[in-house]
């Protein structure tokens, strides 16, 4: 993945490029070729010793970026200097300073100095061609070019050779794009697409290596990545972009007219473009491996990122553009004439080199875009404002959609923007793929038409018109697929391929084959590599099953394409893999802890090392599907261990476990019995025990227990295998496992596999389709082979539409959070567009409890689009909405309290499907989450506060718990603050006394002030002094307080100082004397009949008798007799 | 130094300042040494406790003033725990079965049956002891019966019955529509009804004489008024006033609670303006009066009281059905603050309507 994979490769071709360079100069000597030449001879030098130092090369790139301004000052000079004549001179003055900038930057120069000059030796020599057939405008640019701008030169040159055959996609753009501009140029990129498309099947046509092969697809892969992602980037920048009209405009006409100028290399140098035009053709026939499917897609990938910088340049060089055209000229057709030279391994080198351009150029951008952003940003505030009020198609269904040829869309790609009038925009994109068209979100150079609606996007129509993509309305995109004609499509077309070669060639050569045709089938760019690999694992897969045919044809899919070989596993091919892992492992295992007696050292799970050495056994885990069992019975026999299985079939309760596991691991192998290899213990077993997580119930009782043990007295590797690593039962298991997480393959990994299964088994699938089954089933391999082999037999070609069907109604079950549930519920779109009724009702099932919640919560956040922005009908919305919740809380009300949960449909109706329904539209923020709960669980504290404070004070108020709350206690507060706000220090004692009065003690206080405050307004009690507050709090302290109710226990630590002998029996019994003592014997009685009924809670129970004087004089009186 | 509404509670039936006739018909309804289940109810502060104290020490003297809580703790078929708090005299048990919440079936069937039951004895040999010349073992007094679950108030008809001959049950409550129509017909029924205006005065000012001030009419009348006859809140306005501003003057303002202010305070939010935004507003002041565990009966009440006042005429009656559409509706459902919001958002949604129309009608 890294950019340094790319870079070995890429000095390579440099290298080899090189000596083929000079010569081209010689033919053009200029005086700027002999100093180039002098650098070039520093880089043929150098290019070996750099290979290895891929940073030094970022170094370089980025050298070449800081470079880049002084050459566009130059530029702009250099319109104004006469032409062809001055060339030299100009080349002269420039190309010092040029050199000057790079000397500074260290070795790294090196390379970046390679770049340029290339391109300036390849355009010197394509000028004699090219030039002298334009004329004028080529040779005034060519000088310019190579001094202007030195860094983009540098880096784009090297793009050019990179871009496949951008052939078909091309075609369309340019040839309209040159006749009408056919003077300016900025033409780099198409260009370099057919540089890099050339060299490309140059390299197929070596027919080198299939390891060769497979490493260059996956790089291309890689770099189709790092693509897409600068291309998301590119996306939030274009649309600040489209704002500055003028200039995207200017540099519009610029781009198209480089187009003009491919048109010429083209010309000039039928032989290469020719060769690689046609070659797929001939290659298809000749060779078989090459077919033009991927040779078109592979051209589209490179298009995009050179669209992009094609874009960056023109706004940045606008008028200096001119003269740089030539030298892009020339450029093409030089590298076609390395391209063949130079292995197909060069490619990639230069596309690494492209990618990092991209970034660069990309903040560019972004800088000259500032200055305007204010009027921008008002215009694209007004536009989404717009958007976010824009109505539905207006005549869904009115037109006809017409029934197309078979893939007549094929290799097109669409963009759709605004609301189209009769169908909806997933409508119309689900046609425009079930006809092999390919539908993306943004403008790029490779857009072969935008389909423009209702309101659409300002941004995409300009840049549309700047790459002169064809703009169809609905109607016309209607036509076009009426009218296209059929193609057979490219999967087929590549799938015959494969046929063929595996019938002409021996087994030897199906390893190969399997790579050419992956290549071939690969719908997108990006995916290509990948594919190519899977495919290549898969044909291991297949090769083998192929010999005993026969015998397997009664398997299952599953177990007939069963990978044979840990290449052939999906996903695992990586260096760090799970599999890898496991086999490095594995490997080492023996050496680790069996040979010497001292494994306890190593022992440890400090995880931090990645090899797993100190670990005896291994737990894989992941979602099923994904080949956890296949891997691990893969890895043992590639390390040659044999192994014994045991799943959630076989008992594995402890003692079970003692003798199976045990005996058997310690037997003598039989096969090494009969080789007479040893008589001892053999070393090469492997126990494998499947499903872990499956050991449950009375039968497996202790096992995972009884498994630790074994892991730490085992003298075999032990390899465990579960779903969920992180339940219950697991977890301590994995304290003594090598960890190894099994990750979902991609898409298009598994895509890769199954087209080369639903090949051989005769089923025809379109790629599309596959991509629908495969994400149904949540890229589970088993249940997309399932699914396959069960479709397959009802019939074998698989229409885009019956694929999707069937995925659709495959489609595992999805569990949706509910913040996505509620989120589906209100939105308006595409996705929620289609649902029926089951399906909105459904969403209430998500979560049939917290659903509700969510609803009521977030419908105030939706902006409902049948109000139309009319506050009037957007409140008779809300009140109808909240009259439907209402409805679902009674429904709710009657399951809960009696148990009808046969109702939970209805609920589901009113609480979920009628609230979406009523209120669909824009949300406004992201859901949040239920607020009740929290409320709920406060008014419950709050409420067993005022119970708690109702039953103090019961003696003395006589009144229930809502009237204590609702009158007495915002007179109870005030009553108890006045007198520490009117006196302070003073007034404790008083307030004391009226606690004493009303049973309350200090907790109920600071309840009392905490449950009488209200949002937003001042609390008294936290007004006071401080000062004052100690000295309540000490007034309260200073005495006993006797209560009438039982105090809790911990509440007894506030009291304790006062009476520490109530502790316990004997201290009622002293309480109880000293009462006796002072009071009546009437109190004494009470004490003893309470100390009878409540045996509990006899320390703390009082009895106080209500009248006034006496519960005060007894306090008193014990608080005196204390002291 | 307690509240006036404390400090000047009447003890005995024969003080009881308002209702006299009652009083005379429950005394000599006590003298004769027996009385049926009673079912006394009434609105809040209209003092049917007062009342139900008062015939108690009729009944049993000055020792039932010696209150005791007791916390009693009792176990469930199902295992649960229920602690639940009763207070007690040597004569009689006050319990709130309602304060169990959903097990008060429990608490019924256990606590009342074992006291009913278990005190037989005890308390047989104490009436041969012809203590008091009463025969009446012990009163069991049940508050906020109308709280109970229906469960609870079945399970009670039986006990009811079963043991008369032991016990007597007083049960209190604020409306009886929500006591079960058996238990009604095996209870006396006693209605306590609120205290006029001029009652509330006159204790009022016998109230501000015992503690040696002077009331001016005018505002014992208008306190009486904004208590809304309770005369519980009334004393304790009256004392607010005291506290405020003495002398008292006739035009002094009487100080609202804090959740009254608040209350108002969101009606006129509602009133001010009708939006989506206002009404999360509002949902959120509808959650602070819901903790602060202010009954939504009362919330919505309130809220209507407000909202009446800024209505014109056939708006008033949209608004009150409204109103009492969406209370009801409270009463069958879970969970309140739906309907509180859902009246909310009906009030503005027909306010808006009500305001534009007008408007437009104004125009043309």
């Amino acid at each position: 993945m890294d950019i340094r994979q790319f870079f070995q490769p890429k000095l390579t071709a440099n290298s080899g490029a090189k000596p083929k360079l000079p010569k081209s100069n010689s033919i053009s000597v200029n005086d700027d070729s002999k100093k180039k030449k002098k650098s070039s001879s520093k880089d043929e030098s150098s290019p070996k010793a750099e290979k290895p130092s891929a940073k030094r090369k970022k170094r370089a790139v980025i050298d070449s970026d800081s470079e880049e301004e002084k050459p566009r000052k130059k530029a702009q000079k250099a319109p104004k200097e006469p032409e062809k004549s001055h060339k030299p001179a100009a080349l002269v003055k420039k190309d010092p300073v040029h050199y000057v900038s790079e000397t500074d930057s260290d070795s790294d120069t090196f390379e970046s100095l390679k770049k340029p000059s290339k391109p300036r030796e390849n355009g010197l020599s394509s000028l004699k061609a090219v030039g002298r057939g334009k004329g004028k405008p080529p040779a005034v640019k060519s000088p310019p070019k190579p001094s202007s701008a030195p860094g983009k030169a540098r880096v784009k040159s090297p793009v050019t050779p990179t871009t496949p055959k951008s052939t078909p996609p091309q075609s369309k753009h340019t040839p309209v794009s040159v006749l009408d501009y056919f003077g300016q140029s900025s033409i780099q990129r198409s260009e370099k697409k057919l540089v890099a498309s050339t060299k490309r099947k140059a390299g197929h046509d070596d027919s080198q290596s299939d390891e060769a092969i497979a490493k260059q697809l996956q790089m291309d892969e890689d770099m189709e990545l790092e693509k897409q992602l600068h291309e998301d980037e590119e996306f939030a920048r274009t649309l600040a972009m489209l704002d500055e009209a003028p200039q995207p405009k200017k540099a519009r006409r610029d781009s198209g007219e480089k187009p003009g100028s491919p048109s010429s290399p083209i010309k000039s140098g039928p032989s290469h473009t020719a060769s690689s035009s046609h070659s797929q053709p001939n290659g298809k026939a000749s060779d078989s491996q090459e077919a033009p499917g991927p040779s078109t897609k592979i051209a589209r990938s490179p298009l995009k990122t050179s669209s992009k910088l094609a874009l960056m340049k023109k706004r940045e060089e606008e008028e200096g553009a001119r003269k740089k055209d030539p030298p892009k000229a020339t450029l093409i057709i030089s590298p076609k004439k390395e391209s063949p030279a130079s292995s197909s391994s060069s490619r990639p080198a230069t596309q690494a080199v492209t990618t990092p351009k991209v970034e660069k150029i990309s903040p560019k951008k972004a800088e000259s875009v500032s200055p305007e952003d204010s009027e921008k940003k008002r215009v694209n505030s007004q536009a989404y404002r717009n958007y976010l009020n824009r109505e539905g198609p207006r005549a869904l269904g009115s037109k006809e959609i017409p029934e197309g040829a078979e893939n007549c869309l094929e290799g097109l790609t669409f963009v759709v923007t605004g609301v189209l009038e009769c169908m909806e925009r997933d409508e119309a994109k689900s046609l425009i793929e079930r006809y092999g068209g390919k539908v993306t979100g943004n403008v790029s150079r490779k857009t072969s038409y935008l389909v423009l609606g209702r309101d659409s996007g300002a941004s995409k129509t300009e840049k549309a018109q700047g790459f002169g993509t064809k703009i169809l309305d609905e109607d016309g995109l209607l036509a076009l697929i009426r009218s296209k004609p059929g193609k057979k499509s490219k999967y087929e077309i590549a799938a015959e391929a494969e046929n063929k070669i595996s019938k002409s060639r021996t087994p030897e050569p199906q390893r190969s084959r399997p790579k050419g045709s992956p290549q071939k089938p690969s719908p997108r760019g990006k995916g290509e590599g990948r594919e190519a690999r899977k495919g290549l694992s898969f044909s291991q897969r297949a090769a083998s099953p192929s010999p005993s045919s026969s015998s397997e044809a009664s398997l299952l899919w599953v177990d007939k394409y069963r990978p044979r070989a840990l290449k052939g596993l999906i996903g695992q091919q990586g260096e760090q893999s799970c599999a890898n892992k496991l086999l490095r492992w594995l490997q080492s295992w023996h050496r680790h802890h069996t040979g010497d007696k001292k494994p306890a050292a190593r022992f440890g799970k400090f995880g931090g090392k990645d090899d797993g050495s100190g670990f005896k056994a291994a737990l894989l885990s992941g979602p099923p599907g994904v080949g956890k069992t296949t891997t691990a019975a893969l890895v043992c026999e590639e390390v040659g261990y044999s192994y014994v299985e045991m799943n959630a079939s076989c008992t594995r309760s402890k003692n079970s476990l003692k003798v199976v596991v045990a005996e058997s691991l310690n037997n003598t192998s039989i096969k090494n019995f009969y080789a007479g290899a040893s008589q001892t213990v053999s070393s090469k077993h492997v126990l494998i025990m499947d499903e872990v997580d499956g050991m449950a119930g009375n039968e497996d009782r202790g096992g995972i227990q009884e498994m630790i043990s074994l892991i730490k007295q085992t003298k075999i590797p032990i390899i465990f295998m579960c779903n969920d690593r992180n339940h219950q039962k697991i977890r301590s298991l994995a304290n003594y496992c090598f960890d190894l997480r099994f990750q979902r393959p991609r898409v298009e990994q598994i895509k890769g596999a199954m087209m080369s299964i639903a090949f051989k088994e005769g089923l025809k699938v379109p790629p599309p389709a596959l991509n629908e089954i495969i994400l149904a089933s949540n890229q589970d391999i088993r249940q997309v082979l399932h699914n396959l082999s069960m479709w397959s037999a009802t019939d074998k070609v698989m229409t885009y539409d019956q694929a999707k069907a069937d995925a659709k109604n495959a489609r595992k079950d999805m569990k949706m959070g509910p913040f996505d549930v509620c989120r589906k519920v209100f939105t308006s779109g595409e996705e929620t567009a289609h649902m029926s009724l089951i399906d909105k009702s459904d969403l209430f099932f998500h979560d049939y409890s917290l659903a509700p919640l969510f609803v009521q919560e977030n419908y105030l956040h939706v902006r409902p689009a049948a109000a139309g922005g009319n506050l009037k009908s957007h409140l008779v919305l809300l009140s109808k909405t909240a009259d439907s919740i209402c409805d679902g809380d009674l429904v709710d009300r009657q399951i809960r309290s009696r148990q009808t949960w046969s109702l939970l449909p209805t609920q589901a109706i009113y609480a979920s499907v009628l609230p979406g329904e009523l209120m669909r539209g824009y949300m406004n923020q992201f859901p949040t989450f239920p607020s009740w709960l929290g409320k709920f669980s406060s008014t419950g504290k709050h409420n067993r506060i005022i119970q708690e404070l109702a039953s103090h004070m019961s003696l003395r108020t006589h009144s229930s718990k809502q009237s204590v709350n609702l009158e007495y206690l915002p007179y109870l507060r005030s009553a108890l603050l006045r007198p520490l706000e009117s006196q302070g220090a003073e007034g404790a004692p008083q307030a004391v006394q009226f606690m004493d009065d009303y049973d309350l003690v200090r907790e109920d206080v600071d309840n009392i002030m905490e449950i009488s405050t209200w949002a937003g307004r001042p609390e008294p009690y936290s007004k006071l002094d401080p000062k004052v507050k100690a000295a309540f709090t000490r007034a309260y302290n200073k005495e006993a307080h006797l209560t009438p109710y039982s105090l809790q226990v911990v509440k007894k630590g506030k009291r304790g100082g006062a009476e520490p002998e109530l502790g316990g029996e004997e201290g009622v019994q002293e309480a109880q004397e000293e009462e006796e003592e002072e009071e009546g014997v009437a109190t004494d009685a009470m004490i003893k009949k309470k100390k009878a009924k409540v045996s509990k809670d006899i320390k703390q129970e009082k009895a106080v008798d209500s009248g006034k004087g006496k519960g005060k004089g007894k306090g008193k009186g014990k608080a005196s007799a204390k002291k | 130094m307690s509240l006036w509404v404390d400090k000047y509670r009447p003890t005995s039936l024969g003080k009881l300042d308002y209702h006299k006739e009652q009083a005379n018909q429950l005394k000599n309804l006590v003298q004769c040494g027996d009385f049926p289940h009673l079912l006394v109810y009434g609105p809040s502060g209209a003092g049917k406790k007062t009342r139900i104290m008062c015939l108690l020490r009729e009944l049993y003297g000055p020792g039932v003033e010696k209150l005791r809580i007791e916390h009693q703790s009792i176990t469930a078929p199902s295992k649960k725990k229920i602690e639940i708090n009763s207070i007690a005299s040597n004569y009689h048990l006050e319990v709130n079965a309602s304060d169990a919440g959903n097990s008060d079936r429990v608490v019924i069937q256990e606590l009342i049956k074992t006291v009913a039951q278990s005190q037989q004895i005890q308390w047989s040999s104490k009436r041969n002891r012809g203590d008091a010349g009463v025969s009446v073992d012990t009163v069991v007094l049940l508050t906020e019966v109308d709280r109970l679950t229906k469960d609870a108030q079945h399970a009670l008809r039986r006990t009811m019955e079963k043991y008369m001959s032991t016990c007597r049950l007083i049960l209190c409550c604020n409306s009886t529509s929500k006591v079960i129509g058996p238990i009604r017909s095996r209870c006396l029924a006693v209605r306590v009804p609120l205290p006029s205006t001029e009652e509330v005065c006159s204790v009022l000012n016998s109230v501000c004489r015992k503690e040696g001030l002077l009331l001016p009419g005018e505002l014992a009348k208008r306190i009486a008024e904004k208590s809304g006859r309770n005369l519980r809140k009334a004393l304790l306005m009256c004392e607010a006033c005291r506290v405020q501003q003495y002398p008292f003057s006739a035009e002094q303002d009487i100080p609202d609670t804090d959740w009254e202010v608040y209350l108002k305070e969101t009606a006129n939010a509602i009133v001010s303006q009708q939006s989506p935004q206002r009404l999360l507003e509002v949902r959120a002041r509808l959650y602070e009066l819901l903790t602060h565990c202010i009954p939504p009966e009362i919330i919505i009440k309130g809220l209507v009281a407000e909202l009446l006042s800024n209505c014109d005429g056939h708006l008033k009656a949209e608004v009150a059905q409204a109103a009492a559409h969406y209370e009801h509706r409270l009463q069958l459902g879970n969970k309140a603050i739906y309907h509180l919001e859902a009246f909310v958002a009906k009030f503005m949604a027909v306010y808006k309507k009500f305001m534009e129309d007008g408007l437009d009608a104004m125009m043309f």
